[in-house]
């Protein structure tokens, strides 16, 4: 790359490699929000051929024995997911000017009981976050406190923190009437209770990056 | 993820990321961002969230493309906002401190191509490194890399000639 015209293009370059913010400060609070939940995955552990047919004899046996019919009731193929979203816009209230997206969720998957009414509060929680940055970029009070308030309502009302040590899957167990977003225990609720109060506190840092990172125009 | 224990690993691994905030902030600066601290910002909290995405060994080439993307969600942004006339169209700061020749050489060559130089000029990548930067094989961004010295240097050379010669060839048509 010795390049007469590139080397031109070093030279100008228009500025350092610096930052004027405190590092430590910003480290400290991006490390406050929940880690990548995947790197607390154990590595696969190999596992004997003997135990691996053991298991299975045993699940057939269950299986077989028609005892476990019960416990997959929790389980909801695509068209109940869509019914508990649908559902779910009865009860939620959308920030003006924001509308349900539709929800695309294939026939054959599926997932726990409640998933649709949890994707519901994930949406309006997004939305209304992000009707709350506008609201303070315009100078809007009247629309801040709504936003503030909305959020209260889901923050009481939707949103729940899963039981230590809940399996990925957990189901809250109001689901079944009320659309529930169950946090996992990892701080994560804590986090948004955080940004919230800052946010109301005339600090909206938090609550503008929560929006660029999973509001509406974020799903594009 | 819920005990400090099992966050410790995944915060020394952040630290390696954090390292490259100056180097993020000062991409998003030069490609015209209004809020370069914060883009940079972002970048790392997203790089916190999705550390098991960041490639341990080089993650420059990842923070600078989701800084690209945060970038593009800015302009995308600030251009909703002037169409609805809430605010003055400010134009991007990008490329101001350039001599006027290069600014105008830059300008005229397409993004694709601009951005391929100036992740090798400014901020200094290999090429590969650059490669995975813009999501291209190493081979296709050489080959970017080299249409693109092409064109900046046929713009500057266009730059240098004499304007009179120029102005004739306007009065001439």
């Amino acid at each position: 790359m010795t390049d007469l015209t590139l080397n031109r293009l070093r030279a100008a370059n228009p500025f350092p490699a610096a930052t004027a913010v405190d590092e430590d400060a910003l480290f400290d609070r991006i490390v406050l929000a929940p880690a990548d939940r995947r790197l607390a995955r154990k590595p696969r552990s190999y596992r004997r051929p003997v135990l691996v047919l053991a298991a299975a004899l045993v699940v057939g046996g269950v299986l077989a024995s028609g005892a476990v019919s019960g416990w997959f009731s929790h389980i909801i193929a695509g068209p109940t997911v869509k019914a508990e979203y649908a559902a779910a816009q009865n009860l939620l209230t959308m920030p003006p000017g924001y509308s349900w997206p539709p929800l695309n969720w294939p026939r054959n998957s599926v997932t726990s009981s409640g998933a649709g009414g949890a994707f519901a509060v994930s949406l309006d929680q997004d939305a209304w976050e992000c009707y709350w940055v506008d609201a303070i970029h315009s100078g809007d009070l009247d629309a801040e406190q709504r936003a503030q308030a909305a959020l209260d309502d889901l923050m009481a009302n939707h949103i729940v923190i899963a039981p230590a040590g809940a399996p990925e899957d957990y189901a809250p167990p109001q689901s079944a009437g009320t659309p529930t977003l169950a946090f996992a225990d990892d701080g994560g609720y804590q986090y948004k209770q955080r940004m919230y109060a800052q946010a109301a506190a005339g600090k909206p840092q938090l609550l503008e990056q929560s929006c660029r990172a999973n509001g509406p125009g974020s799903r594009r | 993820m819920t005990s400090d224990t099992d966050r410790r690993p995944a915060e020394e691994r952040l630290r390696e990321v954090f390292a490259h905030l100056g180097a993020v902030t000062a991409y998003a600066r030069r490609r015209g961002s209004r809020d370069a601290d914060g883009i940079a910002a972002e970048a790392m909290s997203i790089a916190w969230r999705r550390l098991a995405d960041v490639p341990c060994d080089d993650p420059l080439p990842w923070l600078y493309a989701t800084a690209r993307n945060l970038l593009l969600a800015e302009r995308r942004a600030a251009s909703r906002t002037a169409a609805a006339g809430s605010e003055p169209s400010v134009p991007a700061p990008e490329l101001h401190e350039l001599d006027p020749q290069l600014d105008r050489a830059l300008r005229s060559l397409c993004p694709a191509d601009r951005e391929a130089l100036l992740l090798v000029a400014w901020e200094d990548l290999a090429p590969t490194q650059a490669a995975r930067a813009l999501g291209l094989k190493p081979t296709a961004f050489r080959v970017r890399l080299l249409r693109a010295r092409r064109r900046l240097r046929a713009a500057l050379d266009e730059e240098r000639r004499p304007a009179s010669l120029v102005q004739i060839d306007v009065e001439g048509t």
